[in-house]
């Protein structure tokens, strides 16, 4: 059924769907309303789930390991400053194996105060062990939920599903979502693992000397590899049931472009406009939309990257001292190929400053007329700032 | 003693606590009195050493190690899902230290209390970071001396009293209790399970390798503290309701200070400051038991 | 090892290294910190070690509080055959060194002694006792008294065959003769005596032993025992000791238990501060006299039972202390008797030291004078000849041994610096364990012998160690009240005994002390720190943070498991009675 929907009651509905059975938020701008509407749906009995109105977002985490544990499906939601709150737990969630789903909505870390979009939440917790899909529009949230549960509980590894803050957040788009047949088809209900079970008492996350903690960690970092794989072929039973697919990376019209745009979030949405704009004129223009970050898509990106020219990466965040951090994985995934285009890194639309068309052909020109990057990262629409005295 | 107790141990020996250790013998009283239907949060604490190293597990019930601060978040959690998968039998229990209780822990449990979360946090306290070597915490006593309170800077503020804290929060049972008092613990333990909500027990477990004693006077001086009154053993019901259940003779403190390697340093002028404080807390309880004017 | 393999083999799938343990710690044998070793170590309770029988009370007490009482009344028949009678009539030295004391005050243990001994009686129990398989050797005892019949009970429970010879028409001894009913009524005794024939011993009453009996015993049987007592009074050595109105004390009680009720209108003095004396002083009062007692020292310097004196001078007997009697004379049918002065010159042992105070005298005048001021053998061969290189003397006891011929031993209070019911049982007892040693291993077994049953550091003697019985693996070390832990204890006052009133006391012969129930027994047994011995508190169970203090079937009921025991000494110093050692570990 089709439902004009926020991206907040998108996620809402999509653990609704999961048949999530513990639920633990704690309130922050912009993730709000996803947990408004999930304490609702479990207040009147629309879910059938036990909502934790814990008293911060790391015991909300907390709360989520200790459900998850005994063995139950969980989830949460959070931004910004909640999930650098998080932030131990978040390492614990993965270690401890635990396949929780969290939506994340983009916010800028303070100070100062700012609740709008930034990735720089996210990508810093990219080091913890927790797969990471950047959603586009509404309907992917949707759909990259409810495949979230799925591929956690093939690998025993949390994911983290981003929303930009109130450009995904809190626009209302039409969203088709599925039937709870439809959805229950595609995600059976829980089964764990390994639980906390008094019949078979044993303990969890114990004290790891180095003789194991090595291995243990070296097995997280084969399940990060699995679930690539894993991905794809959760991808191929959802599209069978659903009809829809987005791929780890989305490349588009870079088969014949010589310069192609890196994009994540709604960004990539404002390219595909000015993709439309640019091929009309005659540029050999096209945008690689990366959903995947982690585990990173190496192969599918040297793929889809490998015949360009250049290659432009927008990022909404940045790595103080380095640069911006899709630039920095994209780099990286292609240092090893022998011959490969230059990379381009844009900083774009930091602290939720808005990335509208003119912004992103004011990139495209720049790239084209440099044969080479000046700087690692260049900060676009930076305006002088008249510091009061 | 009269203690009906199960003959069942739900310890494996081989543990690695120190010799004497009260946080192993609290644990051992408070597993039996609880029986196996029960899991276990634990956060960072002595126990979450003595719990054993992967693979291995001392404990013969299931256990969940969670990070220091959580203890009271991760028991709503694992609650809220044995109450979602119909298991509502199950005890919930929170094994924490004093750090991960009157410090780290304490906004997490406070938390978890307000909600009136269905669980048994039990803090076993032997006043300082013992895991971390012999640090202060806010449950360290006044006088004492600690890695991080060394020399003339020993500690000179109260200890939290934690009890005092969690009744004002009116949950529906708090105790104390201590190693040298096992049927009194015992039947606290035993009183807490039969009621639903926000449990919290507070056992005095002695700690021999921080506190500088003998690791057979382990249970002797937690048995000190209760006839000083330095640890009286009382229940709170629904904030309101006090019961002092031991009514010592009042032995002066001096004795339990000059035993202890950790207080050394005390003259005597200090220890009549503490047996000032010591007589200021006992009489505040009295009142609130509404045994005294 | 196990670690690493299984870490290895799981790198292969790589979804199975959970973190999650379900190995036992059980695979780290903690035993290795240990350098410290605590073991069970029953010890030796001062009680135990002052009683000259040897009676092992801590266990009696314990018993008894359990309400076993027929295994509590069966512990002391190991050592003593005579509670009944030393229930009521000894001088309890246990009682004096109770650690209890310097907590609150000491276990009434004589009255609990008397209580087992009122049940066996109440019940008609019988005792299963051990007994070894029967000896050739036959064995004579002259003297039917407490030592005598005491050798007789030991030895035939080591397997020989005794017969008794009493001068007297009944057993017993002074317990019979010279202890007035309203202390040791007579079904008391007869029930012990009784008990100690049922044994298969034969006493044979009214059969003085004279020098041919003694003769003809050696040819008959392969040891003689010779227990014949001190049962002639001492002569005061004052002129006007031979006039009638000079009456002897021990005939005196002797007479009322024969059935008589001599004449004792008016006053009677009595010389003496022992319990004979005041026994005597009190049958007076209940023939209708009345009594003065005369002594030369003070009232706390009297061997006499304090309780007893106490008791005398309620009933109305006077005391005049510090008076020795000079010279008697006969007035009108009276006595005048004059008596010097004395007065205390230091202290003799824990008794005042006394000469006269100059001159000076006093006088009363009585009806009749009875002479208590001790006894000693009828005949001098009752005791044991001087020294000689085959004379043997033990504490209690003496032996003579000539080649080829039978063993003489002579005991009871020939022998026995304190001349007292428990020492006359522990000088046949002394007598019966060296005797069988000498038959069984020789002479020269004797002496450790001896020593291995010592109860404490002695001279006191255990049967049941000498029979080889769970008490031999006790410690001899006695323990002392800072070696409980008091914590385990509560105060509460001593039981008192329920007596008779004064003003029916002194009506009759009536016992004056009262049975006491049960549950109070129970309740003065329970007050009992039982030193040294395990009462399977299990405290040591209930602390051992280490899981190693284990429940099993043996007689202790449970062990320690040195595989994991750190050796922290909790369950040492949490033993409430010092049942457990702490001791180095030799590794």
């Amino acid at each position: 059924m089709r439902h004009v929907l926020e991206g907040s009651q998108a996620v809402a509905e999509a653990v609704r769907l999961a048949r999530v059975q513990v639920v633990s938020a704690y309130p922050i701008t912009p993730q709000t309303h996803i947990v408004e509407i999930l304490s609702d749906y479990c207040a009147t009995g629309k879910m059938n789930a036990k909502f934790l109105r814990v008293e911060s977002e790391h015991s909300c985490m907390a709360a989520l390991i200790g459900a998850q544990s005994a063995g139950v499906r969980t989830f949460t939601a959070t931004s910004g400053q909640g999930l650098a709150l998080m932030h131990e737990l978040l390492h614990w969630a993965a270690g401890a194996r635990l396949p929780i789903v969290m939506a994340e909505v983009n916010r800028a870390l303070a100070p100062g105060w700012n609740i709008w979009v930034d990735q720089t939440d996210t990508l810093a917790q990219r080091d913890t062990g927790w797969i990471q899909f950047y959603c586009e529009d509404s309907q992917e949230v949707v759909d990259t939920t409810l495949q979230a549960y799925k591929l956690a509980e093939s690998v025993n590894l949390p994911v983290m599903v981003v929303l930009d803050a109130f450009f995904l957040s809190h626009t209302y788009e039409p969203v088709d979502v599925p039937d709870q047949d439809e959805a229950d088809r595609f995600l059976p209900p829980y089964k764990a693992r390994f639980q906390l079970d008094v019949k078979n008492p044993c303990s969890f996350g114990p004290l790891v000397p180095p003789a194991v903690y090595m291995e243990m960690r070296h097995d997280m970092a084969a399940a990060m590899e699995t679930a690539l794989t894993n991905f794809a072929e959760i991808e191929d039973e959802y599209a069978g049931i659903f009809g829809r697919r987005y791929g780890a990376v989305e490349a588009i019209a870079c088969d014949d472009a010589e310069i192609v745009f890196v994009t994540s979030g709604t960004i990539t949405s404002t390219a595909r406009l000015v993709l439309e704009s640019l091929r009309g004129r005659g540029e050999k223009f096209g945008i690689l939309k990366i959903k995947l970050f982690r585990p990173f898509p190496v192969n599918e990106i040297r793929a889809a990257l490998g015949k360009a020219k250049k290659i432009a990466v927008i990022d909404r965040n940045f790595s103080f001292g380095a640069s911006g951090i899709f630039a920095q994985e994209v780099r990286a995934a292609l240092c090893n190929v022998p011959i490969h285009p230059a990379v381009f890194g844009y900083i774009a639309g930091i602290g939720g400053r808005d990335v509208t068309p003119e912004v992103l052909e004011e990139i495209y020109w720049k790239t084209k007329n440099l044969d080479s990057p000046e700087r690692e990262s260049v900060w676009i629409g930076l305006q002088e700032v008249r510091h009061g005295n | 003693m009269e203690i009906e107790l199960t003959e069942k141990e739900f310890m494996h020996p081989g543990h690695v606590g120190c010799p004497g250790c009260g946080a192993a013998i609290a644990m051992r009283f408070v597993l039996k009195a609880l029986g196996e239907k029960m899991m276990m949060v634990l956060p960072a604490c002595c126990w979450s050493v003595i719990a054993g190293p992967y693979p291995t597990t001392t404990l013969k019930i299931p256990v969940i190690h969670s990070a220091f601060e959580t203890g009271g978040a991760t028991a709503s959690g694992v609650r809220a899902a044995l109450d979602m998968k119909g298991d509502t039998d199950t005890t919930v229990v929170t094994w924490a230290g004093d750090g991960g209780t009157f410090d780290i822990g304490f906004q997490a449990l406070s938390g978890a209390v307000e909600r009136n979360e269905n669980f048994i946090y039990v803090c076993y306290d032997n006043e300082a970071y013992m895991n971390t070597g012999i640090q202060r915490s806010s449950s360290t006593p006044y006088g004492a001396w600690t890695t991080t309170t060394p020399g003339k800077d020993w500690k000179k503020m109260r200890k939290k009293n934690i009890v005092e804290a969690l009744a004002a929060h009116r949950i529906p049972y708090a105790a104390t209790a201590s190693i040298s008092h096992p049927e009194d613990l015992i039947r606290k333990v035993q009183k807490a399970k039969s009621i639903k909500g926000s449990r919290f027990l507070h056992i005095f477990a002695s700690c021999p390798t921080g506190w500088k004693i003998p690791s057979e006077m382990a249970v002797k001086i937690a048995r000190m503290a209760v006839q000083t009154n330095i640890f009286p053993l009382y229940e709170v019901e629904d904030g309101l309701h006090y019961t002092i259940n031991l009514k010592p003779k009042r032995f002066p403190v001096r004795e339990y200070f000059k035993i202890q390697g950790r207080f050394q340093h005390l003259k005597d002028e200090d220890l009549d400051v503490i047996q000032k404080m010591v007589d200021e807390d006992w009489e505040l309880l009295l009142r609130k038991a509404g045994e005294h004017a | 090892m196990a670690q690493k393999s299984q870490a290895a083999a799981n790198v292969e799938n790589p979804i199975h290294i959970m973190p999650t343990s379900h190995l036992s710690t059980e695979i780290n044998k903690t035993g290795s910190w240990r350098y410290l070793r605590p073991r069970y170590a029953e010890k030796t309770a001062p009680c135990s070690a002052a009683c000259p029988a040897g009676e092992d009370i801590g266990k009696i007490e314990m018993l008894t509080t359990q309400g076993l009482f027929k295994e509590a009344w069966e512990t002391i028949l190991r050592e003593n055959p005579f509670p009944g009678v030393c229930g009521r009539v000894c001088f309890h030295p246990c009682e004096s060194v109770c650690n209890r004391s310097e907590f609150d005050d000491p276990i009434a243990i004589h009255i609990v002694e008397r209580f087992l001994a009122d049940t066996a009686e109440r019940n008609d129990l019988k005792p299963l006792l051990e007994r070894l398989p029967s000896r050739p050797e036959k064995v004579a005892i002259a003297g039917a008294g407490p030592s005598g019949l005491a050798a007789a009970w030991f030895l035939s429970r080591l397997g020989y065959s005794c017969d008794v010879f009493e001068s007297a028409p009944e057993a017993g001894g002074i317990l019979h003769w010279g202890i007035p009913l309203y202390r040791l009524p007579l079904p008391a005794l007869q029930r012990e005596i009784t008990q100690i024939e049922a044994q298969g011993i034969r006493i044979h009453t009214g059969k003085p032993v004279t020098t041919d009996l003694l003769t003809e015993l050696k040819s008959g049987y392969q040891a003689v025992y010779l227990a014949c007592g001190h049962g002639k009074t001492t002569e005061l050595r004052v002129p006007g000791e031979a006039l009638a109105g000079v009456k002897d004390g021990l005939d005196f009680l002797a007479g009322i238990r024969k059935g008589q009720t001599p004449d004792c209108q008016g006053t009677s003095a009595v010389i003496g501060g022992g319990n004979t004396a005041v026994d005597v002083a009190r049958s007076i009062v209940r023939l209708g006299g009345k009594a003065v007692i005369l002594y030369r020292r003070r009232r706390q310097d009297m061997p006499a039972f304090g309780d007893e004196v106490q008791m005398a001078l309620e009933e109305g007997v006077e005391l005049v202390e510090l008076v020795a009697p000079a010279k008697i004379e006969s007035e009108n049918g009276s006595c005048r008797v004059i008596l010097r002065k004395m007065k205390v010159a230091g202290e003799d042992g824990t008794r005042a030291r006394v000469e006269p105070d100059g001159d000076k005298t006093s006088e009363v005048v009585v009806d009749r004078l009875f002479k208590a001021t001790g006894a000693e053998a009828a005949e001098g061969w009752y005791g044991p000849p001087a020294a000689s290189s085959s004379l043997l003397t033990l504490s209690h006891c003496a032996l003579v041994k000539k080649d080829g011929g039978p063993v003489t031993m002579y005991g009871g209070d020939v022998t026995n610096d304190i001349k007292s019911v428990v020492h006359a049982v522990a000088s046949g007892k002394q007598a019966a364990m060296a005797l069988d040693t000498l038959l069984r291993e020789g002479p020269d077994a004797i002496l450790p012998k001896l020593t291995a049953c010592q109860v404490g550091s002695g001279p006191s003697l255990s049967m049941e160690i000498y029979m080889g019985g769970e008490r031999r693996l006790r410690n001899p070390h006695v323990v002392a009240y800072k070696e409980i832990n008091t914590d385990y204890f509560r105060y509460s006052a001593r039981m008192s005994q329920p007596r008779l009133v004064r003003e029916e006391r002194i009506r009759s012969f009536a016992e004056i002390d009262l049975r006491v129930s049960g549950n109070i027994a129970m309740r003065e047994t329970e007050r009992c720190f039982n030193c040294g011995l395990c009462n399977q508190c299990d405290n040591c169970h209930l602390f051992c943070p280490d899981m190693s203090v284990i429940h099993d079937q043996s007689a202790q009921g449970r062990h320690i498991n040195y595989d994991y025991c750190k050796g922290c000494g909790l369950c040492v110093v949490e033993c409430p009675r010092n049942a457990m050692t702490l001791e180095e570990e030799n590794r």
